[in-house]
């Protein structure tokens, strides 16, 4: 009784990427977007509002600080997003339709996780929205950077930005490594992340190899404690300087168990911020976890 | 109710004996058996030798404290709901259908959000006991005294749907925006990855509950003839009643705090038990303790087992056997009343 009372109160919103059709459909609604926008050279919005978290940072690095009228309430965070100071001052949103129509958007980003019906409700009214989706490579990464210039009229900015990715991951070049290390991601809750995620090139990238490819999990799936200690990995990769309020997700974290293992393999810890969405930052995840793959190869910690 | 099944009562003791040893079985089971194979001969030995092999660590930080904590819970689960029924006089009473539970995750909820429990490390047993208390109360004030099962039932509804909502409450103004998210696994209830130090914090609370609960054995027998009757015989309701609300809250309190809200062991294990001490309420007590033990370690074990991805929650395997059974109770007691 109080458990379906309590799941229709909290329905979650689960925050993780899922795999699959996202990015097809989000391609499809740039084109229609992109049609729209694109009458004979790209009219610079003015009153730019992002609803999404991962969007919020790709405009505040992108548009012009005028141009931009609202982000979300996550990004005014410093542990949760990387552009929190330029993001304060801003007008915050928590995402809501109404909110985002307050602010007369000329342009309304969204991302992979806006509620189909804030997206209906926008659409209906004629606000123009574009969705992108969970970028799933390198190479979606510097698409979807590409793409959000694009609509923002911004396109030599989303040149640059790419191009200032690429001179700095060039740099950390590990990913030649003839034999990665074993590698397995914890993230609060106790979830992992698997194979086909942009979390694996990161992982390849470094010079490590993911263990969650040899269990059966998809992209993103929880793993017991136990599965994960008997895997006897070289790197347990922790998520994080994470909030600092109190969070029954990191409870996992905190187990003695990953303490004991810490004796045993390098942990690193590498908060989310650094590699949810498309952005610079990624390069810092990459830079952190080459890192620590130099850390172990001289210290031979490595089994 | 008590004209459906009628068996010739076993022996007491040896009866709990034999229980108490299948308890002691399921929780060497729930040790042996988890997600993968483990070497157990090599991880005794390990812990033996004092060497932190992998196995030997799995088989301490996680295996223990799941198994240990699995028949401690199930242990508290069985004898509240045993205990509830008995002074309610009513077969119905669960702590997690009529709302205890549900209170004890309030509790729990309200303290962990706030921050209370990074405090000290008691906090949340302590928020889940107080949550449970304030259930209890709040039921025996609306259902104590004979009440029948109609308003017994409506008022669990209430306890819990109130209790709910606050939980919903705590969360909606919890800094972690991620907090609802979370929650809603954790009132699943589970035992999976728990820790030793969280065994170490529910025990003591535990323990004293199982003393209040155990004690008051003769206390119910003589409440089963009826209040009147049992005042007679020179039991004093006003604080038999105070002493099973205390036990059942820090029992049922300290084990909703580290595993969620699990729900209808405490209905499960009285009723295939009843016939078997000649519906006794006071015999009923311990046999239901290793009853819900038992039932707990084995549907512990069952969702490990089951190659469902992501794992079954405890608290979904234990409402998928309890709730048809629930519903059969009342159609039964619709039937003869």
């Amino acid at each position: 009784m109080a458990k379906s009372l309590f799941g229709a109160l909290v329905a979650p919103r689960i925050p993780f990427p899922r795999k699959g059709g996202r990015g097809v459909r989000a391609c499809m609604h740039l084109l229609a977007a992109v049609a729209l926008l694109a009458s004979p050279a790209f009219a610079k919005p003015q009153r730019v509002v992002s609803i999404n978290m991962c969007m919020d940072e790709l405009v505040l690095r992108l548009a012009d600080r005028d141009a931009i009228a609202s982000v979300t309430w996550l990004s005014q965070d410093p542990r949760n997003a990387n552009m929190a100071e330029a993001a304060k001052g801003l007008p915050a949103n928590n995402g809501l339709a109404e909110e985002a129509l307050s602010f007369h958007p000329d342009l309304v980003l969204a991302g992979p996780f806006t509620e189909r019906s804030t997206i209906a409700l926008l659409g209906q009214v004629g606000a123009p929205v574009v969705e992108f989706g969970v970028p799933e490579t390198f190479d979606d990464v510097r698409r979807q950077i590409r793409e959000v210039a694009a609509v923002l009229g911004e396109p030599e900015r989303g040149e640059a930005l790419v191009a200032d990715v690429d001179r700095r991951l060039a740099r950390i070049s590990v990913d030649a490594n003839p034999s990665p290390l074993k590698a397995i991601i914890l993230r609060p809750n106790g979830f992992t992340v698997g194979p086909g995620s942009l979390v694996d090139e990161i992982l390849r990238r470094a010079g490590m190899t993911n263990l969650a490819a040899r269990l059966d999990v998809g992209a993103y799936q929880q793993i017991p404690l136990e599965r994960l200690a008997l895997l006897d990995a070289d790197v347990l990769i922790v998520d994080s300087e994470g909030f600092e309020a109190p969070s029954l997700a990191t409870e996992a974290l905190s187990h003695p168990i990953v303490a004991a293992l810490s004796r045993r393999m390098k942990v690193v810890a590498l908060p989310s911020r650094l590699w949810t969405c498309a952005g610079p930052a990624l390069v810092d995840a990459v830079r952190r976890l080459a890192e620590a793959t130099a850390d172990v190869e001289a210290g031979e910690l490595r089994k | 109710m008590s004209g459906a099944f009628r068996r010739a009562p076993v022996a007491y003791w040896p009866f709990v004996a034999a229980l108490g040893g299948v308890a002691l079985v399921a929780t060497f089971a729930s040790l042996a058996i988890g997600y993968v194979h483990l070497d157990l001969a090599a991880a005794l030995s390990d812990i033996a030798h004092g060497r932190q092999s992998l196995p030997a660590l799995v088989l301490v930080e996680l295996r223990l404290p799941r198994a240990a904590l699995g028949a401690v819970v199930g242990f508290s689960l069985g004898l509240a709901g045993a205990a509830l029924q008995g002074l309610l006089r009513n077969p119905l009473a669960d702590p997690g259908v009529i709302g205890v539970s549900g209170g004890a995750a309030f509790g729990a909820v309200a303290v962990f959000y706030s921050g209370l429990a990074g405090a000290f490390a008691l906090a949340m047993p302590l928020g889940g006991v107080a949550g449970a208390v304030v259930a209890a109360l709040l039921l025996y004030a609306l259902a104590g005294r004979g009440a029948g099962t109609m308003t017994l039932i409506l008022a669990g509804v209430t306890v819990n749907s109130f209790s709910g909502a606050l939980t919903a409450l705590a969360l909606n103004l919890s800094p972690n925006p991620y907090a609802a998210y979370e929650i809603v696994f954790w009132l699943m209830g589970s035992l999976a990855d728990r820790s030793l130090p969280q065994l170490w914090l529910a025990l003591p609370l535990t323990l004293v509950g199982w003393a209040l609960l155990l004690t008051s054995a003769p206390a119910l027998d003589a409440l089963s003839l009826g209040e009147d009757t049992a005042a007679s015989l020179g039991f004093d309701l006003r604080r038999l009643r105070a002493q099973l609300v205390a036990g059942t809250a820090l029992a049922v309190g300290a084990a909703v705090a580290v595993t969620g809200a699990i729900g209808f062991v405490g209905l499960i294990a009285p009723h295939l038990l009843r016939p078997w001490v000649g519906h006794r309420p006071g015999r009923l007590l311990l046999v239901s303790g290793f009853g819900g033990a038992i039932i707990l370690l084995l549907a512990d074990l069952a969702v490990r087992l089951i190659p469902v991805h992501p794992e079954l929650k405890l608290g979904v395997a234990t409402a998928l056997i309890g709730a048809p059974l629930l519903y059969g109770l009342i159609d039964r007691m619709r039937r003869e009343a």
